[in-house]
């Protein structure tokens, strides 16, 4: 049951299985070796013939049975040892039947996918198509803090459970501080069901990974060209033939007409438009994800937190302009699950841009509605106006004071993408971890709250 | 060959209405409707993108991409084909033949269609309504499509009226075929004895509001095999959560009660039916003074009055996108017992109608005053055309069952109203700016600075 603890099961992981169990659905393909790959794995296979998409919180064991996805036992050997993945295999590759051993670099002589064509798959021209539903070896390169770390976190998860090959690059070092705070506090859940944990630096992936060879390699770090160019780079001349990023949907211009709808203008000269387009041009299958605001077990960054603060503590939760400003809130496995698809259907997400957001939108006053609701409490809004009270939009509050407000379209469309429940209910599991983590015990102060509330005990500026 | 008869049938249920180019050569009908932003487009063998509004604006002028058969394609992917005087009448967004889809293109999925056209049988089709709105375009949308459309309306209003931009011989035509039956639809006994043993086989209900207009129309037609009716997104109860879908709940107390009552009539009987909920409907011949109450205040050059904040989002859909919606629904297996939101493919705030309405008028955009509503009173007097609050729905399930897409962007649409009827010297109210004044007056008291 070690396993069990080092999954630390939150609420979210009941979410999560049904997420994968959508997928699975979503994406039905054949499972070579389902029984004896998911016992590895603490999966329990779905039902005969489905994919091994189905998580269950059950038992793990270690099983030595020959696997079919390529670094799995050797995974399963290093489990819980932090190593540099490339020594780790140096030593154990021996122990791996491996049709390609090359002594030298240990990444290549772990065991490679070998790549079953299915009928009728090579394109015009004699290129063959890697159709959608074969496992995969992917290399996410993921921010070491920040809003988008916990996407790549749930990402690793999602494709393990669909039976793809995860290496997790995270960004600087291991020993680095930023690796106590969630979700690098919790990587080895990540090991335990098999993904490869390593650090290092974007300019120097090959560095890392060494000559492993990757399909699909997914940049969820860079927000500009001095970070993404060179992990594109490296992936276009490692013969990666997938390219994802994870974008922001911060770069849509602003607009009279809500949705932000993918397609839509961008401004041009943002960092994450121009990675788009070198990626546009230098992959024929890239595609980028576009998200908002996000929630979800492990997240780096406070989301619904900012109103758990103020609503267990009574307090009312201030809220700039009229509380009608619609966002966006993104529950990470849900987004995880969008990019997983995106792996699972290459073919279906090649060069498409993707809102990577919910499917529901919500406005200001709404979300206190629904986070007190969570808590058990009443609401309490009091409306100001920044400029008139003297404080500063951005430090008074957590999202953009505007519309703010994209649709996930290209995912429901093209990759038959769902999201796996609504907010009302996923805020209700992000405050029991809120309460479970001691943070409505902590003594916190509201030095910009009690300057609002302050200023609006004057008439005139009672908005 | 075969390639052209799949366009013919796409044709057949993608017939577009109004695109009413006055004979300019360079006219595409695409560029009117078109969702792309005109910046998207690529050039594309050497010829620059431009768009043609229609003769009243000649500065944008839309170059072809290409011809075969007679179909022209644009860079959207749609294709048309001129027929006769009336310029353009039929459009589609299937491709009709190998072509270089740009990225944007292919971002948006224009080019492909989202599932088969309906094209059906020659059905004889009972209208309740038909000559106000909805049912104007519907009605011949549907006669074009072949098939025998009958009104049945008290008769107050001609059964064929001339639209504006409507070629003569397209109205003669019209006229010739429209067919109608003179009732109260509310007098069960009348309507009974004109309905039993007529053979209508599909019923299209415009005008239908509460359950008790509907239980009689159904009893009395055996051998029905359709009922589309059209409902509204006014049944969703308010949410903090949107856009609304047609999986969410609707209100019990709403307004449009009758309406959800006769969507659950529907259900239980067992009958073929679908329901189209529309939000706000907009386009020429609009009884509803929706964009003509902000057409009124930007030609007389007066501030547009806005309540609250002027973020409330809202949604508003041409006529003619919805009378293709509900041509779609006819004969589709996928809308048995369903119900599809129609409306416009973005959603708008209300102080973006003020500026997309001036935009459609070519005029700048206007000064916008914000005011508190619970300042005023003002009795039954409406101050503002819309309800105050968010009110936009998701339109993915129709584009996704119906192969449906909204062909009017909102400057576009609204330009569409506007010369077609406002702009002619037509509109339905007189203006009346004295609610306007009251707010103006209050709001710049209190604005002014004490001397």
């Amino acid at each position: 049951m070690a396993a069990m603890a080092a999954l630390a099961p939150s609420p979210s992981t009941a979410t999560a299985v049904g997420l994968a169990a959508q997928r699975s659905s979503s994406s039905s393909r054949p499972t070579p070796a389902a029984a004896t790959t998911t016992a590895a794995f603490g999966h329990t296979p779905s039902a005969q013939g489905k994919s091994r998409g189905s998580r269950s919180s059950s038992s793990s064991s270690s099983s030595s049975s020959s696997l079919e996805v390529s670094s799995c036992s050797s995974q399963r050997l290093v489990a819980g040892l932090g190593f540099q993945l490339s020594e780790l295999l140096a030593s154990s590759s021996s122990a791996l039947s491996s049709s390609s051993s090359s002594p030298s670099s240990s990444l290549s002589s772990a065991r490679r996918i070998p790549r079953r064509r299915s009928q009728g798959s090579a394109g015009a021209g004699g290129v063959s198509v890697v159709a959608a539903s074969e496992p995969r070896e992917v290399l996410i390169v993921n921010t070491n803090g920040g809003g988008h770390a916990v996407i790549g976190f749930h990402l690793a998860k999602a494709l393990r459970s669909s039976g793809h090959g995860v290496t997790f690059l995270t960004v600087g070092e291991e020993a680095s501080d930023k690796m106590k705070k969630p979700p690098f506090n919790r990587l080895a859940e990540l090991r335990e069901i098999g993904v490869a944990t390593v650090w290092g630096d974007p300019s120097a992936v090959g560095a890392v990974v060494g000559s492993k060879q990757f399909d699909v390699v997914i940049d969820n770090n860079g927000k500009d060209m001095e970070a993404v160019q060179p992990v594109a780079d490296w992936a276009k001349a490692s013969g990666a033939t997938q390219f994802l990023f994870v974008s922001s949907a911060g770069i849509y211009k602003t607009s009279d007409e809500p949705p932000h709808v993918e397609g839509d203008a961008v401004k041009e000269s943002a960092g994450h438009a121009v990675v788009e387009r070198y990626l546009a041009s230098l992959f024929e299958n890239w595609s980028s994800f576009r998200p908002q605001y996000i929630t979800g077990s492990g997240n780096n960054k406070d989301c619904e937190e900012w109103f758990f603060d103020r609503i267990v503590r009574d307090r009312p939760v201030p809220i700039p302009g009229s509380g009608v400003q619609v966002t966006n809130i993104g529950f990470a496995p849900d987004m995880a699950n969008m990019l997983a698809l995106a792996v699972d259907k290459p073919e279906a997400a090649s060069g498409i841009i993707f809102n990577c957001v919910s499917d529901r939108a919500v406005t200001f006053d709404g979300l206190v509605r629904l986070c007190a609701k969570a808590a058990g409490k009443e609401a309490k809004i009091v409306h100001y106006n920044p400029e008139a009270v003297g404080v500063e939009a951005k430090k008074a509050f957590p999202f953009r004071n505007m519309h703010f407000y994209a649709e996930p379209r290209a995912a429901t469309e093209k990759l038959g993408w769902t999201p796996s429940g609504e907010l009302g209910q996923i805020l209700k599991e992000r405050y029991q971890d809120y309460v479970a983590s001691g943070r409505d015990k902590k003594d916190i102060s509201f030095p910009i709250d009690d300057k609002i509330i302050e200023a609006l005990k004057q008439p005139a500026l009672a908005v | 060959m075969a390639v052209l008869a799949g366009s013919m049938r796409a044709v057949a249920g993608g017939l577009s209405l109004g695109h009413v180019s006055q004979g300019s050569e360079a006219a595409s009908p695409c560029s009117r409707s078109c969702p792309l932003p005109l910046s998207s487009f690529t050039t594309f063998d050497g010829l620059s993108p431009e768009r043609t509004l229609s003769d009243a604006s000649p500065s944008k002028s839309w170059k072809r991409r290409g011809t075969q058969n007679g179909w022209e394609s644009c860079n959207c992917g749609g294709i048309s084909r001129r027929q006769g005087s009336r310029g353009v009448v039929a459009r589609s967004v299937l491709p009709s033949f190998p072509q270089k889809v740009d990225q944007k293109t292919k971002q948006r999925g224009i080019s492909a269609a989202a599932g088969p056209v309906a094209a059906t049988e020659p059905k004889k089709i009972l209208m309740l309504g038909g000559t106000r709105f909805i049912g104007v375009f519907l009605a011949r949308l549907l006669t074009q499509a072949g098939h025998e459309v009958t009104l049945l309306t008290r008769g107050k209003s001609p059964i064929a009226k001339q639209l504006p931009g409507e070629a003569d011989e397209d109205f003669a035509e019209y006229s010739s075929k429209i067919k109608h039956l003179k009732a109260d639809r509310s007098d069960v006994p009348t309507v009974k004895a004109l309905l039993e043993g007529s053979g209508f086989q599909v019923v299209y209900d415009i005008n239908g509001r509460e359950a008790s207009d509907t239980e009689h129309i159904l009893d009395s037609l055996s051998g029905l095999e359709q009922y589309i009716f059209c409902s509204s997104a006014g049944v969703y109860m308010k949410s903090d959560l949107l856009p609304h879908r047609e999986i969410d709940a609707g209100d019990p107390k709403s307004r449009h009660k009758g309406k959800l009552d006769t969507e659950t009539l529907l259900q239980s009987r067992g009958v073929n039916w679908t329901s189209i909920r529309p939000v706000y409907i907009y386009g020429p011949l609009n009884y509803n003074p929706v964009e003509e109450w902000f057409f009124h205040r930007l030609k007389a050059g007066r501030p547009i009055p806005i309540p609250s904040s002027g973020l409330q989002i809202t949604q508003l859909g041409h006529v003619k996108d919805l009378a293709e919606a509900f041509v779609l629904a006819l004969g589709n297996e996928k809308a048995i017992g369903q119900i599809y939101n129609i409306s416009g493919d973005k959603y708008v705030t209300f102080d973006g109608i003020a500026r997309a309405c001036a935009e459609a008028m070519d005029l700048p955009a206007p000064e916008i005053v914000h005011y508190n509503p619970k300042d005023f009173d003002f009795g039954k007097k409406k101050a503002f055309p819309l309800r105050d609050q968010h009110f936009f729905t998701s339109i993915e399930k129709a584009k996704q069952d119906l192969g449906w897409v909204p062909k009017f962007s909102l400057v576009d649409g609204l330009r569409d109203s506007y010369e077609l009827d406002f702009g002619r010297g037509t509109y339905r109210k007189e203006h009346d700016f004295s609610v306007d004044d009251e707010i103006l007056e209050k709001v710049r008291q209190r604005t002014a600075i004490p001397a």
